[in-house]
């Protein structure tokens, strides 16, 4: 069938994404693995290894207390963040709340802030002049006036600086989740007796499941790319003990302050692959649904 | 543009788009033509980057007179510490210009020895620096940061012996003569009476700037130094986990934490850290020399109020200095002119006159030993109470210990601080707080740190081929 177009019409309107995506993700995706399988000082020097950087990365203490610390933000985010999102999206979805769509933006503006700017804020409101210390001892006069928050609980405020950026985002999600929950079903549960708890768990989280394992499925990979934040609140380093050291912040590290980019690309391989085994198992999670 | 596409049979009309569709296409046409058609700025003469305002407040007035009188022109560009890190790697690396001339930071210099000996980025100036007899005129120590693998690559800017910095009111007023103490043992002793609510504001205030963090490193090495010990010995093998580097760990944790404490976080170049010490709640602080410049110019209320005197020692009759910053200037292998590089470093390194302009804009003494004996360095200095600060640094100059310039020297410092934060830990958590009882957790901490500095030099492949 002639279409009135030359045959190599299609190729030049394709042309400009093929040439962004191969330049831009194909190659360096490629070329990264490559990287993986050496040694560098920079793009210039380069000894092949083999498999020597991911054999150090299994034996490097750095790196798995890089994980730890993502698993634990990411447990944090998981379990604190979207339960908190979920409850503020259903009390916005109630009828009864006044004034919704201005608690809608109010949560959800912290979502528009840069993570630079949240992280500068956080590093100076838990400084040990800071307000979260004013406060505390102005509420508690035993409380330490300097509690060195940036150096005990270094996880739990960065846990607490993503939940304020992110609660309010991941409740958008949820709000429109919630607009698939079937009114009829939850009233009929209702008349049946069915008081808010089972309601909920029999009602709403059933209508809500797909959307709440993408949602945490989002949190999850947000979580494991983890690094502004932590950079810029824990001044450019991973903090006291490595308390606040994370997987990505690792790889900028060697890749980028030692020039080792083949470790780094070692790194970034194993941090894909953790989000590969993440995303598998929301697959299937979904698929269970489904079925 | 219409007619150019209905040659390749392709149905475009005028309504193929909308207008605002149109209107963009043609500002996308006229930017990119704009940015084709934008002339690249290029200057005439030597770029050269410097990374410290008051080093190029300085090179200002110096540059415009050189530049009135002599060729090559220089361009001076200020940057920030981690931006000219990353543009100077990135250069280095892909063989990609830079500027003719760099000033790089101590603390900045170890990636670029870490690849093989000739990608190093700076031009070998071995050769140079003794032929003209510069070796010798130069403080030798101040040469360390700068080599690797026996050669040097920078024209060293610097000594930068430290003493340490006290308030001079305070002190005097509490009738407490802290410049006949000797060791760091009295100094503990003697300064502990001023520990306490000092101000009235229902809060413990301390002694001395000193805290187990990411930004002591510095001090923390030079502290090690003084008293003898290292993390890297001259040959380049690594010696964390030593008796020496252990007393310090555990000395200095005992005075962090515990009934003993006499030091608190008050970090430098910070507007906190200023506050405390301008409110008195901290009343020592290690000083190097560029420090004294650094303090005129961001606390000046403090002038007449400070006296310095020589670091206490680790042990009597022990080494009263210690050495903390530095920078160089050297050469880029990308540079089209060396020979002018080289004579414009030789001129803002090397000269009189701005040696004397480095001491009196920067509190900086030079690192050609032949003008120590100036009289500019004998000049009272108000801030510190009337002292010669000058004539001070130098008479401690030559005692400066020698420094590592080996590439893994910036890991081996962050694990060691690390290592002095988790004795401090240990302390706060077990309860034992004297020195005597906590050098074997320093010496299991810094077994520690070096297991995990040994592993990375190991890995590196390009220096294990090296001799």
């Amino acid at each position: 069938m002639n279409s009135g177009y030359p045959r190599w019409a299609p190729y030049v309107l394709i042309a400009p994404f093929l040439a962004v995506f191969v330049t831009f993700m194909a190659y360096p995706m490629l070329y990264s693995l490559v990287l993986a399988v050496q040694q560098t000082y920079g793009p210039k020097a380069s000894r092949f290894v083999f498999l020597d950087n991911f054999a150090y990365l299994l034996t490097d203490p750095l790196f798995w207390r890089a994980v730890r610390n993502t698993f634990v933000f990411a447990a944090g985010s998981v379990l604190i963040q979207l339960p908190l999102s979920l409850g503020l999206a259903m009390l916005l979805n109630h009828n009864k709340v006044k004034g919704r769509i201005f608690f809608r933006l109010i949560f959800f503006s912290p979502a528009l802030v840069g993570t630079v700017f949240i992280a500068v804020m956080f590093g100076l409101m838990f400084s040990r002049d800071g307000l979260i210390n004013f406060s505390l001892h102005g509420l508690f006069s035993v409380f330490d006036p300097e509690f060195p928050w940036l150096e005990r609980f270094v996880m739990g405020s960065l846990i607490l600086a993503a939940l304020w950026q992110f609660v309010g985002f991941n409740m958008i999600y949820f709000l429109a989740a919630l607009q698939n929950v079937s009114k009829e079903l939850s009233e009929a549960a209702m008349v049946d007796g069915a008081g808010p708890w089972p309601r909920f768990m029999n009602v709403t989280v059933p209508a809500i499941r797909p959307i709440a394992s993408f949602v945490v499925l989002l949190s999850l990979i947000g979580s494991f790319q983890l690094f502004e934040l932590a950079w810029v609140l824990l001044n450019n380093s991973g903090g006291p003990d490595d308390q606040g050291l994370t997987v990505v912040m690792y790889l900028y590290q060697k890749g980028f302050i030692s020039f080792d980019l083949g470790y780094a690309s070692a790194i970034g391989w194993v941090l894909a692959a953790l989000l590969m085994v993440f995303a598998v198992i929301q697959r299937r999670v979904s698929l269970m649904d489904e079925d | 543009m219409l007619k150019w596409l209905r040659q390749f049979d392709l149905p475009v009309s005028r309504e193929s788009l909308s207008v605002g569709g149109w209107l963009i296409c043609a500002l996308a046409v006229a930017s990119s033509l704009g940015v084709l058609a934008w002339p690249i700025s290029r200057h005439e003469g030597l770029q050269m980057w410097i990374f410290s305002k008051p080093h190029g407040e300085m090179y200002d007035t110096a540059i415009e007179r050189w530049n009135q009188s002599n060729t090559p022109e220089i361009n001076l560009s200020l940057l920030s510490n981690e931006a000219m890190q990353q543009r100077m790697l990135a250069g280095f690396l892909s063989d990609t210009p830079s500027a003719d001339l760099i000033e790089v930071e101590r603390n900045f210099i170890p990636q670029v020895f870490t690849g093989p000996i000739e990608d190093v980025g700076f031009v070998d100036l071995t050769g140079r620096i003794k032929a003209e007899g510069i070796y010798d005129q130069i403080n030798k120590p101040s040469f360390a940061p700068w080599s690797s693998r026996g050669r040097i690559f920078g024209l060293p800017h610097d000594v930068h012996p430290m003493m340490l910095a006290y308030r001079a009111d305070v002190f005097e007023a509490a009738g407490i003569d802290l410049p006949s103490v000797r060791t760091w043992d009295e100094f503990a002793q003697v300064v502990r009476p001023l520990v306490g609510d000092r101000n009235g504001n229902d809060t413990t205030d301390y002694i001395i700037s000193m805290w187990a963090s990411g930004g002591f490193r510095d001090q923390l090495e030079a502290l090690i130094l003084q008293a003898g010990g290292a993390l890297f010995d001259e040959s380049g093998r690594m010696k964390i986990d030593t008796e020496v580097n252990a007393r310090v760990l555990a000395t200095l944790a005992s005075w962090m934490v515990g009934p003993d404490r006499i030091a608190v976080d008050a970090p430098e170049f910070d507007a906190t850290g200023n506050k405390m010490r301008l409110d008195g709640r901290v009343l020592v602080a290690l000083m190097p020399d560029w420090l004294c410049g650094v303090w005129q110019s961001n606390i000046p209320r403090l002038s007449g109020k400070l006296k310095l005197m020589p670091l206490p020692a680790w042990e009597p009759g022990g080494r009263r200095t210690s050495v903390w910053g530095g920078a160089m200037i050297g050469i880029t292998k990308t540079t089209n002119d060396p020979e002018g590089a080289w004579k414009v470093a030789k001129h803002l390194y090397l000269s009189e006159v701005l040696a004397e302009e480095l001491f009196v804009t920067n509190g900086i003494i030079s690192p050609v030993k032949s003008y120590w004996d100036r009289d500019f360095y004998d000049v009272p200095s108000d801030y510190f109470s009337g002292q010669p600060v000058g004539r001070m640094y130098i008479d401690l100059a030559p005692d400066i210990p020698i420094r590592t310039s080996s590439p893994f020297n910036t890991q081996a410092k962050d694990r060691v601080a690390n290592a002095l934060y988790r004795v401090k830990e240990y302390a706060l958590k077990t309860g034992r707080h004297t020195p005597e009882e906590l050098m074997d957790r320093a010496h299991l901490e810094l077994q520690k740190a070096e297991r995990i500095v040994k592993r990375q030099v190991e890995q590196n492949v390009f220096l294990r081929s090296e001799p």
